[in-house]
């Protein structure tokens, strides 16, 4: 199930909320809530789901093994054990057929079958938070959880399941034992969730329909206008589907009593490609770096070698083919080049530094949309010289989006990092937005359910991670 | 104050609907769609194993959510106002990319009550767009394979030289009569695919040169604005162009009894559920000749219990309209008709030639018609047999455009009967000369 269809919103949600909220328990409160993102997980696709259960157990019972031996060496070799394991189920069910398909290309024959597992849906994502939960136990960061029940939700909890953010235990393992549920909790997430909302249905499956016109259908007619305006609007639509789901995913967490952390600040507002990683799927980068950069020995030795290595897995994490692999090296050797060049970045006006990285975003968005290095060929030469004309759709599609680009525009500024919490411009909107809040919340969702009802493109790229 | 108006706001909105749902009156058939509307199946560990209910479920609640038409409408407005109004009204309908997740709530179609959708969906999985409620398929063929279809009709040409004489009329696509200035180039396209059909058959082999006889009136109606077939009077003149390269008079339209039918929401309007096409539905003239005819069609395999058939059905209505010729698609049928002249004709055909066979009845005594995709009799017995003089490959460029039809085409001389699986076709989309058409045009 995904939060943007009308199953969730007036099905799922509603019943969900109500069960949860007629008792104050909390062992039944968790019962509801792991019951629901069970089946939140098993709708339409119910087989991966003993994988997750068997991942939930697994892990489970290896937080309890670490944090019983803990100091002793035991407890290293359960961590490792468990870190293989995850990592197994994830190559296995995720690479099979990309391993097997290089092995095959390079041997020219071997003895087994291609593996045709379809993805597990939020593989990618549970994964890694299980892995944070053994390494964090085993650090000694955090309480092994006792109770299976309770573990299990944290793994399964439906907010997060399909496309993250990647919650660290760390993070909630209070509120997995016991939550409070208040007004200003509830109106947050309310807030939050409709604004996700809006971002997804009104912006980016907008964008996507163009995408598609441009970057699949019109693909070998591009002129080189075209070819950008496609790319950028792949990048439009990249940021606000992954966003509006993180904003729904916060939103609907904060409805349930937990606080996840913020997943994306204005990426498209960062003035290096640094910068723009540590506004773009934080929660990612942040694994990256607690669980491979720094152990790798982060930038006390070999620092470079360490960027790269985390780049090219970063790449990969985001998808079983080799162009993900590219763009995980466009992205690794530009974050050498920011770190040997940083004085010189420095004294670079802010403008030419925030255009520099938003060229090299949106070029890359070409390396993560094409999996076909051939199409990926003929459409980067066609960035750059294309003696295709301009299409006379061009125009059309500019002007018939006007208003839907200036929208998209003032969304990507950031303005709360321009008006600081203490500016009066700032606490004035944000006093009188208060009275129109609830108006413009109930507007924006039924907005958003208008275009659900007619809609026949609602995918989320994210899941497929 | 403001934190729980907001919170019981929100609450109250998405309980309001579920609610609703239960008041007011469950429909089981939408009017306007000319569709049942999606059903729950019973829950079994089967049907929730692989998925198949929770879709349902799924498409229940968007086939049921409450006030879905009126919902529907007003979207349609809300997306106006993203931009600036042109003159034209455009959308693109995207069909051939579809992830996972589409797939997966796709899957099951519910619409494929419909005679003729899945005839189109199997044809054609490539984009659609709606340019002012009318729908274009986004294509117009490829010359590669204008050449392989060429070749298989040369092969039947070769085959049956001085017997029979073989004529190839194969339609263009809607695509090529755009009225739109930037879709010009699908005009060249198309004349290029069929021109190329022309310049590649042998001498042994008859071409009807259909595109230009449309081109000569395009500025009238020649196809559909929602379904993917044209209109008769589109299938009248490739009729012309078949007397000409048959050497006949083609029989006035003045001369036949036109007939009219309303409100015809075809093929494309059920492809792409948009209210913009809902709200132009199609009228269709049609044109039957004063000659009194019978039929009679044949099952799949032989010839055993021929049924009872006609070459008008006058009754179809609806979205069934484009029935109205010879009934629908079936194997093989077998016209006779008051015309004395002890001429016979075969037609190979999908369901572009339903509209242009019933012309020939004012030229043949006999007249057979076998569709390329059911049909399994032996193409060359039925010839032989029966005598026939000429043969008619009258088909859509959908299906002279993949080499798995063009294939079920050449199999039709050498089947007898049995049943042989199409083979697999894959085509390297990146070598051919039109990638994007190969890719639609499957």
């Amino acid at each position: 199930m995904v939060f943007s269809s009308l199953t969730f919103i007036y099905l799922f949600l509603p019943l969900c909320l109500f069960l949860h909220s007629i008792t104050k328990s909390d062992v039944f409160r968790n019962l509801i809530l792991t019951v629901f993102s069970l089946a939140f997980y098993a709708w339409g696709e119910p087989m991966w789901i003993y994988l997750m259960i068997f991942t939930a157990f697994f892990d489970y019972l290896m937080g309890l093994l670490i944090e019983k031996w803990h100091g002793k060496p035991w407890s290293k070799i359960a961590v490792t054990l468990s870190v293989i394991v995850n990592l197994s189920l994830l190559i296995s069910y995720k690479y099979g057929g990309f391993i097997w398909d290089n092995l095959h290309q390079l041997f020219g024959y071997l003895p087994f079958d291609r593996p045709m597992n379809s993805l597990p849906i939020g593989i990618s994502f549970y994964t890694f938070m299980a892995i944070s939960y053994v390494v964090d136990v085993y650090k000694g960061d955090v309480k092994a959880q006792r109770n299976p029940l309770n573990f299990l939700m944290f793994i399964s909890l439906f907010q997060h399941l399909v496309a993250g953010p990647i919650v660290r235990y760390k993070q909630i393992f209070e509120q997995t034992n016991s939550r409070v549920i208040n007004w200003t909790r509830m109106s947050e997430g309310v807030t939050r969730f409709c604004f996700g909302l809006f971002k997804k249905v009104v912006v980016a499956n907008v964008a996507g329909a163009l995408v598609s016109k441009y970057l699949d259908i019109g693909f070998n007619d591009l002129s080189s206008y075209e070819a950008w305006f496609g790319i950028t609007l792949f990048s439009v639509q990249l940021y606000f589907d992954f966003s509006g789901y993180s904003d729904m995913a916060i939103g609907l967490a904060k409805m349930f009593g937990f606080d996840f952390d913020e997943n994306f600040k204005h990426p498209y507002a960062a003035i290096s490609v640094a910068d723009f990683y540590r506004r773009w799927h934080i929660s990612l980068g942040r694994f990256f770096r607690d669980y491979v950069y720094i152990p790798l020995g982060g930038n006390r030795k070999l620092q470079l070698r360490n960027i790269m290595i985390v780049w090219l897995l970063t790449g990969l994490w985001h998808g079983a083919s080799w162009n993900f692999v590219l763009w995980g090296f466009y992205f690794g050797c530009f974050m050498i080049i920011e770190k040997l060049l940083d004085g010189i970045l420095q004294k670079t006006p802010r403008i030419l530094r925030h255009t520099y990285t938003l060229i090299l975003i949106v070029f890359s968005r070409a390396l993560f949309y094409f999996t076909d290095f051939e199409k990926l060929k003929t459409f980067v030469v066609n960035l750059f010289y294309s003696k295709n004309p301009i299409g006379a759709g061009f125009q059309t599609d500019v002007l018939e989006h006007t208003f839907w680009f200036i929208l998209v525009i003032i969304l990507c500024i950031p303005w709360d990092e321009i008006f600081d919490e203490n500016s009066k411009v700032r606490i004035q909107t944000v006093n009188s937005y208060q009275y129109v809040k609830p108006v413009v919340n109930v507007a924006l969702l039924f907005l958003a359910t208008l275009l659900l009802v007619n809609s026949t493109y609602n995918p989320f790229l994210y899941t497929r991670f | 104050m403001i934190k729980q108006l907001n919170s019981i706001l929100f609450v109250l909105s998405i309980f309001l609907m579920p609610t609703i749902y239960f008041i007011i009156p469950k429909e089981k058939v939408s009017e306007d769609e000319k569709r049942k509307l999606a059903t729950i199946p019973n829950l079994t560990v089967k049907n929730y194993i692989n998925g198949y209910w929770a879709d349902s479920v799924d498409n229940y609640i968007d086939d049921h959510f409450p006030f879905r038409q009126k919902f529907i409408d007003l979207a349609v407005i809300v997306q106006s106002y993203k931009g600036i109004h042109l003159e034209h009204q455009e959308k693109i309908f995207v069909g051939n990319k579809k992830n996972e997740l589409q797939q997966h709530h796709q899957g099951k179609d519910k619409r494929a009550d419909l005679n003729y959708l899945a005839d189109f969906e199997e044809s054609y999985n490539g984009s659609l767009i709606i340019i002012d409620g009318c729908v274009y398929p986004m294509g117009g063929g490829n010359v590669a394979m204008s050449k392989r279809f060429s070749k298989m009709v040369n092969e039947y040409a070769e085959e049956l030289k001085g017997e029979v004489r073989v004529f190839s009329a194969v339609a263009p696509l809607s695509s090529a009569f755009m009225p739109v200035e930037k879709y010009a180039h699908y005009y060249g396209q198309n004349k290029r695919t069929l021109a190329a059909i022309g310049s590649s058959l042998s001498s042994d082999a008859y071409f009807c040169d259909v595109f230009e006889e449309l081109d000569k009136h395009k500025d009238q109606r020649l196809f559909f604005k929602t379904d993917h077939h044209w209109k008769p009077l589109g299938a009248y003149y490739a009729y012309v162009a078949f007397c000409k390269a048959a050497g006949k008079a083609p029989v006035p339209l003045e001369e036949m009894d036109k007939k009219v039918k309303y409100n015809f929401l075809g093929s494309l309007y059920q492809k792409t559920l948009d209210p913009t096409v809902r709200a132009n539905p199609d009228t269709m003239e049609y044109f039957v000749p004063k000659v009194a005819s019978t039929a009679e069609y044949y099952g799949e395999y032989g010839f055993n219990n021929p049924k009872k058939s006609k070459v008008f059905y006058h009754s179809s209505s609806g979205g069934n309209t484009y029935s109205t010729f010879l009934g629908g698609d079936v194997p093989l049928m077998k016209i006779n008709t008051t015309t004395k002249n002890g001429k016979k004709v075969i037609v190979i055909k999908n369901s572009m030639g339903n509209a242009f066979t019933p012309f020939l009845i004012s030229h043949y005594e006999e007249i057979w018609v076998a569709d390329l995709r059911y049909s399994k009799q032996n193409l060359l017995d039925i010839i032989r047999k029966n005598g026939i003089n000429d043969m008619i490959f009258a088909v859509g460029m959908y299906a002279a455009m993949s080499d798995g039809t063009i294939n079920m085409m050449r199999r039709m001389g050498k089947q007898n009967g049995e049943y042989i699986p199409p083979k697999k076709v894959v085509v390297d989309t990146l070598k051919s000369a039109n990638p994007i058409v190969e890719d639609t045009l499957k």
